[in-house]
């Protein structure tokens, strides 16, 4: 069947209700297309997920510590081999390939953040329990035997999605180039996307698989394996002919380099952006990071810096792609890896499996630059690992929050805790008028004595009425507490804060949605 | 009425039954034997899970006997006669291509990965003729204990090698589980596959160690990371033999030791010490028995719990439900207890799963999504025919053979079909049935009891290929595609006209494997 004749016959059907799933469905009538496309905004998010455990320290290189020399004498870069940006930091040469652009010339143009030191408490150095924490954005406590089955993403747009699961929105909300469709697309209310390797194919494959029978009752183990196959046949037809429509559609502006498989799959992906399919995210996955054997050849090529190449060269390629056409400014990504190398190399020119490592955020909207210092190699963890700087769910809180318009009571649900968003990413204009309702409200927080033994102040000029709430994190991002929330009168606002351990606490202050954060040093 | 009866005339009516509140009932939550003889229904239930799928004569045999004695017949024995090779290329040995000029390393790459497809396809066929469970259970650990033939664009693991594996795993696959974990351990392509081969003293390489606790027996958070690298030690050593200018001491795709790259120093695993050693007694056979065997025990006494309790977990989810949430958790134990009060034997331990009452609960039928693999052998067997290129059907459908995504094996369960994977799988069932002969069709036919009646001939074609019964709507629509608008008492002369009745069977057919529950088992 057509698409354009099931949207017929089923508006036509649309008296009562069907049974989609197992719950009830109001038909996929035109009207209620029209709207829910209407309501979103039309910002995207790229998700790189780089399997295997990316070699933080040979990515961006600590070319000013002697220790990084000391602990990788076999596969260090050495500093007269990196690519210095902007003075800020050093790029592994794979990273600056010739004639594309490239992670370098993104960074100079403002449209790249490096975050150093992203990790999580109590690091997993199992691939696949660390790849279930970073997609689930979930980090039970070890001893806590909790199933990882849900992602994050999944989770927020089953959430906040207008009808979900009742009504499949015209366009996957999610698109996962290749593979089966990852974790991070899955809720309990079922999946947000579909997996997708070649549009032709997919439609040749997909166009009237829609079953011609109805779901069944979802109370049993039978039943519910039933509705999810018949669930996917009907997303199979129903999709496939919007991925072939923006497929046709779609053109590249810029030149992909046709023998790489990540940058065709960077191709694929703003051919259906530019062909005007809706959905609001997609993935693309990377392999072969697991670098434990000859990651690095003595000329700096070999298969770590191939990688680096690819991911450099397919996003570079991408972000021109999208300029040319216009889109940049709808678009931001994050590359995400399981974990980080251990610092000292193995005796394979290699390097096993660690904790914390460095992560990419790109896109016209980013905060461009370098967030966290150079990984601290002097101060290891117990498994002569590196520390972490940056909870990993901080670049997540700022995707739900700034970019996708979602509250923080959203990323709470979904984490189970408070996380402070970065900050790397800025608001796309349409999403800051259409979800936050408010005026922002623009203040400059000072704190003195910083550093402080006991007590510091924060003050500011409160030029209008506004809600107001100020809490304490932890550099990390992990929420510590709340030192106050109500409404505060324009005037000059002073607010007394303390700690009760030694550290650095972020002090948030929020006023009317928006955040300000202040990080103060307590030394008791 | 009890609740058995209660449920299974629930199921039986099938869509137009009531809803019922809260999980689905599971009456039969432990090991106890199920001792009624064996229904049809339950016959072709066995043999999704312990089999590739029942043909209509086999099952006939079955029925009636006790589910004790035909699972005893399934398992088979150690020495069960090994189908023949699938070609004289398993026996070849080259030059190594990593150090061989352009076009020797191009031709070399170029055999081994038909060899491969090869393999591949005729392991496929083995499964669609095996008669009883040999294929299945040694598929089942080629799925645990994952080595990838092309793990990186530019290494592969020969074919040949991986060919012995999968006769280990046939060897072994009711054996005891530490001389199945010791076997894979020193494996020739295990040792490859995850860095055994560069593991030395000094310079230790962690990879097979983590991956022996992690995947293979304990499961995450029963060791620490100081457990790993200790017994990363243990394993120094070994090395993998697959080219005709290495030393091949054991043979060819035997791997071997070699004394001076292994750290005979103290070693402490899960709190246990593993003495040092003397030159004298490093040799292959001590190390071998004194250190990497002793580490499997360690293992095995230390975390006795874990260890079963994993690999019952993963029998479960493989043979009776993959969903995550859905796993009993008491039969699970039960079935745990019985591997360690057999000392980790494998078989006692098959025995009791396949011929529990659990097993056979009606509320656990039909729920289990059919691997790749199982599509392609089960339907070649299931319909008696041959397919020649199931190996890249498989692959279509996201399960290469020998060629897991990672490490830890195919993710199974929901993430077999995707919008990618599903269209596929209806693709593939269209194209093997609609490829059947006239004869071939009427084969199928005639191997059904009262196959002149055409409601009885479509609801045993439906039994025998969908997990349960159906509503009666579906087999009135089914019927229609056989009768194309005749009435019901002209079948038999349908029949007569041989080309029309294969073609109306196939479209029957084609219909079937439409639906959702072609898909499940």
């Amino acid at each position: 069947m057509k698409r354009r004749n099931f949207l017929k016959t089923t508006a036509a059907a649309a008296v009562g209700t069907q049974v989609l799933g197992g719950i009830p469905l109001r038909a996929f009538s035109p009207v209620q297309l029209l709207n829910t496309l209407n309501a979103d905004g039309d910002q995207i998010l790229i998700v790189i997920q780089l399997f295997g455990g990316n070699d933080g320290l040979n990515t961006i290189i600590p070319a000013d510590d002697s220790a990084y020399y000391d602990i990788r004498p076999e596969i260090a870069v050495p500093k007269d081999k990196t690519v210095p940006v902007l003075g800020k930091v050093y790029m592994h040469p794979a990273l600056d390939p010739k004639n594309t652009y490239n992670f370098r010339r993104m960074m100079e143009d403002g449209r790249l953040a490096v975050i150093q030191g992203v990790g999580y408490e109590n690091p997993n150095l199992s691939h696949f329990r660390s790849t279930d924490i970073w997609l689930s954005g979930l980090n039970p406590k070890p001893w806590e035997d909790t199933k990882l089955i849900y992602g994050w993403l999944g989770n927020f747009f089953a959430n906040t999605q207008p009808g979900f699961p009742d009504v499949l929105p015209p366009d996957p909300l999610a698109v996962q180039i290749g593979g089966s469709l990852s974790m991070l697309f899955q809720s309990p209310k079922g999946d947000v996307g579909i997996a997708l390797t070649d549009p032709d194919k997919f439609f040749e494959l997909g166009q009237g698989l829609s079953p011609d029978m109805d779901p069944m009752s979802d109370d049993t183990f039978y039943g519910k394996e039933f509705n999810f196959v018949r669930l996917v046949a009907e997303k199979s037809d129903y999709y496939s002919a919007s991925v072939k429509n923006a497929f046709d559609k779609g053109k590249n502006m810029a030149t992909y380099d046709q023998t790489n498989g990540f940058v065709r799959q960077m191709q694929l992906v703003a051919r259906l952006i530019s062909g005007g399919l809706k959905s609001k995210v997609y993935m693309v996955y990377m392999g072969g990071f697991d670098t434990h054997v000859q990651q690095q050849n003595v000329d700096l090529t070999g298969l770590h810096p191939f990688l680096l190449e690819s991911l450099s060269k397919g996003v570079g390629t991408f972000m021109q792609d999208m300029l040319l056409q216009g889109h940049a400014e709808r678009i931001v990504g994050y590359t995400a890896s399981e974990f980080g190398r251990r610092p000292y190399e193995n005796g394979s020119r290699g390097t096993d499996h660690g904790a914390s490592s460095v992560q990419f955020v790109f896109g016209n909207r980013v905060r461009s630059g370098v967030f966290g210092n150079n990984p601290d190699l002097k101060n290891l963890d117990g498994n002569g690992d590196l520390r972490y700087q940056y909870d990993f769910r901080r670049v997540y809180a700022d995707v739900m929050e700034t970019w996708f318009g979602g509250s923080a009571a959203d990323t709470e649900a979904i984490f189970g805790e408070r996380i402070l968003p970065l900050g790397v990413l800025t608001n796309p204009v349409s999403v800051q008028d259409a979800y936050r309702g408010n005026e922002p409200v623009n203040i400059t927080v000072r704190a003195y004595p910083n550093p402080t033994a006991s007590m510091a102040t924060l003050e500011w000029q409160q030029t209008v009425p506004a809600s107001v709430s100020v809490e304490l994190y932890s550099t990390e991002g992990r929420y510590v507490e709340r030192v106050f929330t109500g409404s505060v009168d324009v005037g000059t606002v002073r607010m007394p804060i303390k700690a009760t351990t030694s550290g650095v606490y972020e002090c948030v202050v929020t006023v009317n949605g928006t955040r300000n954060v202040v990080p103060v040093a307590f030394l008791r | 009425m009890n609740r058995r009866e209660l449920f299974t005339s629930l199921l039986r009516s099938s869509a137009q039954r009531q809803s019922i509140d809260g999980p689905p009932l599971v009456t039969a939550t432990g090991v106890e034997p199920y001792t009624s003889p064996l229904t049809l229904d339950e016959v072709y239930h066995l043999l999704r899970r312990l089999g590739y799928g029942a043909t209509v004569q086999q099952a006939a045999g079955y029925v009636g006997k006790t589910a004790d004695v035909v699972v005893e017949e399934l398992l088979g024995s150690s020495t069960e006669t090994e189908p023949a090779k699938p070609g004289t290329w398993v026996d070849a040995v080259t030059e190594n291509p990593a150090g061989a000029d352009l076009q020797t390393r191009g031709s070399i790459w170029s055999a081994w990965r038909s060899n491969m497809a090869a393999f591949s396809n005729w392991w496929l066929k083995a499964m669609a003729a095996d008669t009883k469970a040999v294929e299945r259970i040694a598929s089942f650990w080629s799925g645990h204990f994952i080595s990838e033939f092309a793990f990186d664009s530019e290494t592969m693991i020969p074919p040949q090698s991986l060919y012995r594996q999968y006769l280990m795993f046939r060897k072994d696959r009711l054996a005891d589980f530490k001389q199945l974990v010791l076997d894979v351990s020193i494996d020739n392509s295990m040792v490859f596959y995850l860095g055994g081969n560069l593991n030395k003293v000094g310079k230790p390489n962690e990879n097979y160690a983590r991956e022996l606790m992690e995947l293979f027996t304990t499961g995450i958070g029963w060791y620490t990371e100081g457990d790993v690298k200790e017994a990363a030690r243990v394993l120094t050593g070994w090395k993998s033999a697959f080219f005709n200018d290495e030393p091949a001491n054991n043979g060819y795709y035997s791997s071997y030791f070699v004394p001076t790259d292994h750290d005979a120093g103290q070693k402490t695993v899960l709190g246990t010490s593993i003495a040092a050693r003397t030159a004298d007694n490093n040799t292959e056979y001590q190390v071998k028995m004194e250190e990497v065997f002793k580490l499997v025990e360690i293992i095995h006494e230390a975390r006795p719990e874990a260890v079963s309790r994993f690999i019952a977990t993963k029998l479960y989810k493989f043979f009776v439900y993959a969903s995550p949430v859905d796993t009993n958790t008491q039969f699970v134990d039960d079935l745990a207890k019985v591997f360690r009060d057999n000392n980790f034997a494998i078989r006692p331990m098959l025995k009791a799963l396949f011929s529990s009452s659990h097993f056979f609960d009606p509320a656990l039928r039909g729920a289990q999504i059919k691997t790749p693999i199982e599509c392609v052998a089960g339907l070649m067997r299931q319909l008696g025919v041959t397919v020649n290129d199931g190996a890249s059907w498989t692959s279509k459908m996201d399960q290469t053979i020998y060629d897991a995504p990672n490490v830890a094996g195919w993710p199974g369960y929901h993430y077999w079909i995707s919008t990618n994977t599903y269209p596929v799988r209806r693709q593939f069932a269209r194209t093997v049935i609609m490829a059947m002969t006239d004869a071939q069709v009427t084969t199928f036919i005639k191997q059904f009891p009262d196959y002149t009646d055409v409601h009885k001939f479509t609801k045993n074609v439906c039994a025998y290929l969908l997990p349960l019964p159906l509503a009666s709507e579906r087999y009135k629509n089914y019927e229609n595609t056989l009768l194309s608008g005749a009435p019901d008492y002209d079948w038999p002369s349908i029949l007569n006209d041989q080309a029309t009745a294969a073609a109306r069977v196939r479209n029957f057919l084609v219909a079937i494997s439409k639906a959702p529950d072609f898909q499940l088992c």
